[in-house]
Formats: structure tokens, sequence, C-alpha cells
């Protein structure tokens, strides 16, 4: 408080002498200046907590404010052509998830009834669900739609509130469903080419480090955030064609149907990039009611992910391999025993195939000679089955056709099914002799495919692929060339395996479910019907799968298409009953609808 | 206006008079105070009202209502001539023990102690009443005593301002658990007998009574002991009892020189307990840093500067103990809430006047200023009845000389 001071000079001094000494102005300054003092102390210590202390304290706020957050990036989309057009197979959409803090909801059941007007379901259990004890978060309801999530928003319920999620939708369905696979609720991709190319699709969360409340809900208006922004997972580009897609799928269906078969797959790929066209099996799954699954084997991609032994359409490989190595030539004639015992087993010939005789390669094929494949195999013994025929064998099947080993297509659980070692085991011969004739030995269709693609297009063994290209989150894209793996046979070979392939659907194609053969065009393929080995020993004599592999083209094969048909229940040789009719039926598909290109 | 003025013309028949303009500044810093206030509930009600679970209008419209209510008070009270408190006294202390009474049997219980009674929307804190009621009542007994001269007689003034200390250690103290509204209690008392001329001696030994109360008042009750070592160890225990002396110190250490901003503070976003209210002060600092801060200390400063002088210049003693006591009140309730934030004073639950929210404490502190307002109008010329010297005789002084002196005789055209 200021001194007083006289106002004016001419005003004698203030007297004080008669002043006793319990003043009320004096007290009332002692009081203030009491005050005064206190003000100051306040300020000293302010000056010490915001100053001094500042950077202090700054950091203790900072501490329980600033909390650090994951922006998710948008998962990649998936796209497949429809004929020339990029179409999407997978998109993302914005569902809302309804959530409420059992806190701050004040009348359960009134609550509970409006909500469930909006988005149906049991007014008592939402009701249950508002009134859980001792949690702050519960979630009311999922997946609802923008519409829902207004209405719900515009009750402006106390602790009830909607948040955006970002769902995968299939606008096409079941389509393709397990050569896509699907995104679990932790958003990661599960099965087929969701969980393989994972990292890619689900590209680089943002960070957000955010001055939150006290709950932990970002202030968004606050300086303090920090964010980087989420990358965009890569687009993918597939080979896929959405409409040989669905007729495969349609096709493949309806010859399963005629065929009294449960399950089965079919695939077709470019015989010269080893693009995949189409795949599918049955049966398959909806991926938007994952939760409805009940059947989990249903998930997988069988096509990559279940080996199988192939059966007699091994039987051109081995030709190819026997060509390949000059032991024989596609005209070569010899005499088939139709009984050849090795190891103290007996290869033989079903009844139908005529007995003994000489018989050429082509019949060979044409009539699934068993004992012809084991012909084929001593020849590359120089005349028995030893270890050269063995260890050629072997090598023609994993270093040139590729088996045993995965082919690494952009899919989640591929198997790569096994070859026996030529070296060591019990009955090497027989099981070699098998393997001529596509027992004793496993691999999935697609390695099938991947063999039969590069023993017919001039002997290159490409890798089989469904991606085409990706986009990452800038626009980069990347289109990789079609990769070489490997040499199968030569380029006469692979003519002359083409060709004795054409030879045994030609002489067959009314059999095969084909009454008339295309003008202009190439067909070859060859039946299988394998043994279903059983796991107590031995085989099923009463079990088999109907396989078929083949080619369409015109002047050079194009396309080779791959069938399987598990346990058939009408009678018949089943690859040429069951598989045959789905293959004719695909070949027919994609002469009329996808381009082959004709004979010039 | 002056019509107004020239309808309560002061009674020359009680004491000698003057009467002129008013002092403008404790309205206009109060009015300053309490825009501060409605101006910092606005900017943080996002945040404590998503952490109450109310509207974001709940806060800054409750605050608007007890401003405008405060407003209408302060406008009563400094128009009804002070002498008619005087022969209210009975009826306001019967007022406040009815009051304290259905706090008691009908009042909500506020963490943990009883000193609400829901009227209608609103809230009514007993202890603002009593502290009303204790102003008023104190100032005509301390004025009368001394007019007596009986300021040391027991019969005459001890023993009521026993009686009365024990009556609010009491109900304030121990029924409502209100230690915050206490101690202001005992502060407007202390101040004044202490301006009335008690003689020290005396003082002294009420005060050693006091401090021996409190002791076993803090003692006696586990809450009460808990927070006074929460207070000597703020640290150790800032994630339980100290959590808001802790988050409070975090709050008015993160405002730096500067402050955040107005929008800018985070901590009323559901860190620190009774931002809007008991907190407030911490809340400020935070937006307002050091400056601010210190700026708004210097208002209260010179706004108890004003009382003080309003104190000297008192035309009559109840005035004077009046406005003493008003003084006492809005300061010890200041320095206990600002003290508190600041991390000197262990924590009470008490509003820092004018600026917190809290409809009563807005309504009656606004309302109690008016009465200082209407008192500020008048100096007494005359010596006072002691002999002492008023100020106003002193022509060092700087009151009055300068002020239009409203002769009582004629009508201001």
């Amino acid at each position: 408080m200021p001194a007083v001071t006289p106002y004016r000079n001419d005003r004698p001094s203030r007297p004080s002498a008669d002043i006793k000494p319990v003043s009320p102005v004096k007290r009332a300054r002692i009081i203030y200046n009491c005050l005064l003092f206190l003000t100051v102390i306040f300020v000293v210590r302010l000056f010490y907590l915001q100053v001094i202390k500042h950077d202090f304290y700054r950091k203790a706020a900072l501490q329980s404010q600033l909390k650090q957050y994951e922006i998710p990036a948008e998962r990649g989309t998936i796209y497949a052509y429809d004929g020339d057009q990029s179409t999407p197979l997978v998109l993302n959409e914005k569902k809302y998830t309804l959530f409420a803090d059992p806190k701050y909801v004040k009348d359960s059941l009134k609550e509970a009834s409006a909500i469930t007007k909006i988005i149906g379901g049991d007014t008592n259990k939402v009701s249950d669900l508002l009134k859980t004890p001792g949690l702050r978060y519960v979630v009311l309801a999922k997946k609802l739609n923008k519409d829902q999530s207004d209405k719900l928003n515009k009750l402006d319920f106390n602790g009830v509130g909607t948040r955006e999620e970002s769902y995968r939708t299939y606008p096409d369905g079941t389509l393709a469903a397990q050569l896509l696979g699907f995104v679990n609720d932790e958003g990661k991709g599960q099965y087929g080419l969701e969980e393989n190319l994972n990292d890619k699709l689900d590209g680089t969360p943002g960070e957000l480090k955010a001055i939150t409340d006290a709950q932990g809900v970002p202030l968004v208006s606050n300086k303090d955030n920090i964010q980087t922004d989420p990358k965009a997972g890569d687009k993918i580009q597939l080979t896929v064609d959405i409409g040989a897609q669905r007729q495969l799928e349609d096709i493949l269906k309806a010859g399963l149907d005629h065929a009294k078969s449960k399950s089965g797959s079919a695939m077709i790929m470019d015989v010269n990039t080893g693009a995949i066209k189409a795949m599918a099996n049955y049966p398959t799954y909806d991926p938007s009611k994952i939760a409805d699954i009940s059947d989990l084997s249903a998930l997988s991609n069988a096509v990559v992910s279940s080996p199988l032994e192939v059966g007699s359409i091994m039987k051109p490989l081995t030709a190819g391999a026997a060509i390949d190595r000059g032991v024989i030539t596609k005209d070569t004639t010899y005499y088939d025993p139709a009984k050849i015992p090795i190891d103290g087993y007996v290869v033989s010939n079903v009844e139908e195939d005529g007995g003994p005789g000489t018989k050429s390669i082509a019949d060979l094929l044409r009539l699934s000679l068993n004992t012809g494949a084991v012909y084929m195999l001593q020849q590359m013994g120089g005349g028995q089955i030893n270890k050269q025929a063995r260890d050629v064998w072997h090598d023609y099947m994993v270093n040139h056709y590729g088996f045993g080993t995965r082919t690494g297509i952009e899919q989640a659980g591929e198997t790569k099914g096994v070859v026996p070692d030529p070296d060591s085991g019990n009955g090497l011969n027989i099981t070699y002799a098998n393997t001529a004739f596509g027992q004793g030995m496993s691999a999935t269709i697609l390695q099938m495919a991947g063999a039969y693609a590069g023993a017919v297009n001039g002997g290159i063994y490409y890798q089989p692929h469904v991606v085409e290209s990706t986009t990452d989150f800038s626009g980069k894209k990347t289109a990789p060339a079609p990769k070489v793996l490997r040499q199968t046979v030569s380029a006469k070979t692979s003519a002359d395996v083409a060709t004795l392939m054409e030879g045994v659907f030609t002489s067959n194609h009314a059999f095969y479910g084909m009454p008339h053969m295309p003008d202009g065009y190439i067909i070859g393929g060859k039946t299988g019907s394998a043994q279903i080995a059983n796991p107590a020993g031995g085989y099923y004599t009463d079990r088999f799968t109907g396989t078929f592999a083949g080619f369409v083209g015109g002047d050079k094969p194009q396309y080779v298409i791959l069938v399987r048909v598990n346990e058939p229940g009408i009678g018949g040789f089943a690859g040429a009953q069951t598989a045959a009719p789905i293959f004719s039926n695909l070949a027919t598909m994609l002469i009329n609808n996808y381009g082959v290109n004709p004979k010039k | 206006m002056q019509t107004l003025r020239a309808r309560r013309r002061p009674s020359l028949a009680e004491t000698e008079q003057r009467r002129h303009r008013p002092d403008y500044w404790l309205p206009l810093i109060a009015t300053g105070l309490l825009g501060i206030g409605v101006v910092v509930v606005y900017a943080i009600s996002p945040g404590v009202s998503t952490q109450n679970n109310v509207s974001e209008a709940y806060y800054i419209t409750k605050q608007l209502v007890a401003v405008a209510l405060g407003a209408i008070a302060f406008l009563v009270l400094s128009r009804v001539p002070i002498r008619w408190w005087r022969s209210a006294i009975k009826p306001l202390i019967l007022a406040s023990i009815l009051t304290a009474l259905a706090v008691q049997f009908f009042g909500a219980r506020v963490n943990g102690a009883y000193r609400w009674v829901q009227i209608g929307g609103f809230s009514f804190q007993a202890a603002e009443l009593i502290k009303f009621t204790l102003l008023i009542w104190l100032a005509d007994l301390l004025a009368r005593a001394k007019k007596a001269g009986k300021l040391d007689s027991w019969q005459d003034t001890l023993k009521p301002l026993a009686i009365c200390l024990v009556a609010i250690a009491i109900v304030v103290g121990v029924m409502e658990s209100d230690f915050g509204s206490t101690t202001v209690m005992v502060g407007m008392i202390s101040a004044m007998v202490f301006v009335a001329g008690l003689p020290l001696k005396r003082i002294m030994m009420i005060g050693g009574t006091i401090a021996i109360g409190a002791i076993l008042l803090i003692s006696a009750i586990p809450y009460r002991r808990q927070r006074l070592l929460t207070f000597l160890h703020p640290a150790a225990n800032c994630q339980t009892t100290g959590y808001q002396s802790c988050q409070a110190l975090i709050a008015v250490g993160s405002g730096g020189m500067f402050g955040l901003g107005l929008g800018k503070s985070v901590q009323a976003y559901g860190y620190l307990p009774e931002a809007s209210n008991d907190s407030i002060f911490a809340i400020l600092s935070e937006k307002f840093g050091f400056i601010g801060m210190t700026l708004i200390l210097a208002a209260y400063a010179v706004f108890f500067g004003r009382l003080a002088k309003i104190i000297e210049k008192a035309p009559d003693d109840f005035s004077g103990f009046l406005v003493t006591g008003m003084l006492a009140w809005f300061s010890v309730q200041a320095a206990i809430n600002i003290g508190a934030m600041i991390g000197l004073l262990p924590l009470k639950g008490i509003t820092l006047p004018f600026i917190s929210t809290g409809g009563t404490s807005v309504l009656f502190v606004t309302g109690a200023l008016g009465l200082a307002f209407q008192i500020s109008r008048y100096s007494s010329y005359s010596i006072s009845n002691n002999n002492q010297r008023s100020l106003n005789d002193d022509p060092t002084s700087g009151r009055g000389q300068r002020r239009t002196y409203y002769t009582t005789v004629r009508r201001r055209t």
C-alpha cells in the first residue's frame, strides 16, 4: 500500500500523538499488509512453480497426457480382370461398432429399447450389457451401417457411441473365396492371398501422439499432436479373370454334382506365363459370414494345399522324361507284357486294356498302361529299374517338373508334396515303378499344372502366380515379368508330349464329354484315376480320385487345365467319367469366351 | 438513479456522514474476476462436462444463472440500508440454524460430507449463509460492545464469542466436516475482533484456544490427518490421496511464464478433480501462466486494498466491522484456496471467491459485496465515539475532500 502523502503542502503533517494504540485504522492496515505479504509469497511461489520448475511440471504433465496411438492403414484392395477391365474383388467398407461406457448409462432399459429399435436384437440383452458392472467399455453391436450409426448418434445417450471400423467387402460374394482368403477380427489376413500377402496388404500404420483426456481420448485441437500418416497397403492386381473364375466355379460344381462327388478342385493356368486365370475348389465359403463356418477345411485353397497321389496324369510327364533322355521317341513301339513283377509285387493294367501285345507310346497313353509307364522308367535305367533309372526319374520329377518343392504362388498354406528318395527306403524299385504312373508320390493340382505347362509350352517352367502387379501407396506399380524357374524338357520333347496328349484326347473326346472337337483348336489331355492311400497301409479298393490334366490352344498349347474330383459316387473310370467332362467344359468355355488363339 | 440516491438520505441523527461517489473499483474488479471465471468455465466446459457426464452447457448455464442472481443480490444489498440488517439478525440466525439442520437431515452427501441442501435445481451450501449471518451478527455485537466500552467484558463480548466459536466448530467443523469454512469463519472473527480493538492479550488467548481446538479436530478425524500427511509428503501420495494436489501442481507448473492459452489447457480434461470449482486456480495458472496469475493476484490485492480503505473510512463501527469481516471472508478463502493449489497449504474443499463456480458462493460473495459498495458511499466526518480519529479528519488523507459532498438538504437536479 502506497504511503499516504499530503496532497497539499500547506496542510499540517499528520497528527499521531493522540492516537491510541488500539486504532481500527492501524489494525485494518496491519491486516492488509499481511495480505500483501501473503500475495508476495504467492507470487514468489508461482514464479518458482511456473518459471523455475516449469520444465519439470511440463514433463510430468506430458507423461500422463501424451499418449501414443496407431492410426490403422487402409488395407490394400484386390482386383481381378473382367475382360480387359480391372474390377475389384475385395474392397474396404466403413462400418460402425456400437459401444457403451456403462458408467454413464442412466436408464439401461429405456436406452436399450431405443437402440434395438434401430439395430434390432434383444432389448434385454442390450440392457444387460449397458449395465455391466465394473466395465468401462462394452461392445453392443458390430458392422452397423452409416445410417444406423447416424441414428444411434442422434439418440445422444451419454456413454453410448459408435466408432468407424474398416471391413472387407466382397462385391462378388463367394467368388474366388479360397483364393482370396479373408481378414479376421484383428485385421490380419487368413488363408489364401490375404494371408500370404498380409504384409503388403497391411500397409504401414500411422502414428499419432496425442494429448488426451484422462480417459485417453485425444484432444484433437492440441498442437502437440505429432502425426505420421498411415501408408495404405498395396493394391493387388490378380491375373484372375472374374468371368472365367465364375464359370469355372459353376462348371466345377455342376461336374461334381454329376459325379456325385462331395468335393473337388479345378484351375486354369496360362502355359506361357504361369499366370492363373481361374482357380477354385468346392465346397467353398462366404467370406462375409466367416463366423458361421463350421467346416474349417473349406477355408483352405485345396488346389495348393492338398496334395494327392496324382495317378495316371503322371504318364505324359514320364513319357516326356523318357523322350527327353532319348531312351524312347514318341513313335517307339514296345512289347507290353501286361504284367511286370517288381520286388515281389506285380504291376498290371486294368482288364479292358487288352492284355499283352506290341504297343506304341501313343497306345500307352491312350490306354493308360501302367506297365507302359514302368517300361519307360526301365528305359531310363537302360532296360531295368535300377539306381540309374531312379536317379534319372527323380531328377526329372524334382529338378524338371518341380515336384517336392512349393511353387511359390502367392497363396498361404501351400504344401510341397512328397517325392520318394531314390536311394533309401524299402522297395525302392516298386516305389519308383509306382511313381512312373503317379502313385507312391504326391503333388498338388497346382504343381501338376506347373509341370504340365512346362511340359507342353516348349519346356519352360514358369513360376505359377496369381498376382500380376502391385501398386503401393505412392502409386508405384510393380509388375514383374513371368519368372522362369527351370527347364522341364527340350522344346522338341515338349512338342512331342503335346502331340501325344492331343492324340489321347482326340481319340477319346466323345468319351471325355466333348462330342465334337472344335475346329481350329488343339486340345490335349490325360485322365487319371488315382488310388487313395489307406492310412492303415496299401490302398482303398473302392475309393478313387478322378483327375484330368490337359491343355487347350490353337497352333500351340495356351492354357493348361487341371481337374480333381474327390471320391466320385458314380461307377466307371474316375478320371474319364468325372474329371474329363469338367475339363471338356472348361476347354469349351475358354475357346468360346476367353479368346484362345485359333490355328492360323 | 439520482432519485434513488435522494430517497435514501443518510440520517444525520445517528452519525455524521457524508454521502459521495461509491467505490466503483469494487464492482469493477469483482465483475472482472467473475468474468474470468465465466470465460474459463466456458473454456473448460467440453472437458469437465464430458468427465462428469453432463451436457456441455451445464456448467456455464449454472454459472451464468449464479452470476445473474449474484448481480441482483448485489443491487439489492447495495440499496437496503445497512441498519436494516441489524434488525434482521435474529431471523438470519434462525435461518442459519434451520439450514444447518436441513443439511443434516435432507442434505446431499458430496465427497463424504453433508454440506448441501437441494433447493429446486440448485444446491445450497449452508456454510455460506452461516458466514453471512456471522458477519452481520458479530459486526453488530462488536459495534454495540465498543459503543458501551464493554469490548473486554466476558458477559457482553467474550461469552457470546466463545459460544459462537463452539457452535461453528460443532456445526461447520464437525457436523458438516467443513474445515475450510470453519477456518474462514475463525478468520472472520479474528479479523473483526482485532480491528474492533479487543486487547491483544485476549486475542492471543482466544487464538490459543482455537489452535488447541483445531489440533484436536484434525487429530480426531482420520481423513483430516491423512490430508495433512498428504500435504507434508505430496509426491509420495501422487496416485492416491495426493492425486488432486499433484495434478494441481502439474497444472500450475505446466502453465509456464505465459500459459498454454485459454483453450489449450489439458488438466481440466479429467486429470484435475473439481476443475471448475475448487481447483479453478490451477486451471487458470495453466491457461494464463505466471504473468496472468500475477495480474489476477494483483487484482485481488487491489480489491482487498479497496476494502481496507473502506474500513478506514467507514461511517460507523458497524459498517467498518462489517467490511472487515468481509475482507477476512474473501481473503482467507482465497488464500486457503490458492495456497492449496500451489502446494503451500493442505487441500480444503473451498471455492475461490468470484472465480470458482458454485451458485451459493457466488450469490453470497457478490451479495455481501453489495453491502461494502453501499458503505463505500459514506464517510464519517466526525470523530467517532471513542475519541479515535477517523482518517477523514486527517487533512492528509486523500479521501473525502475531493469527492462530491451530497448535501442531504436539497434534491439535486
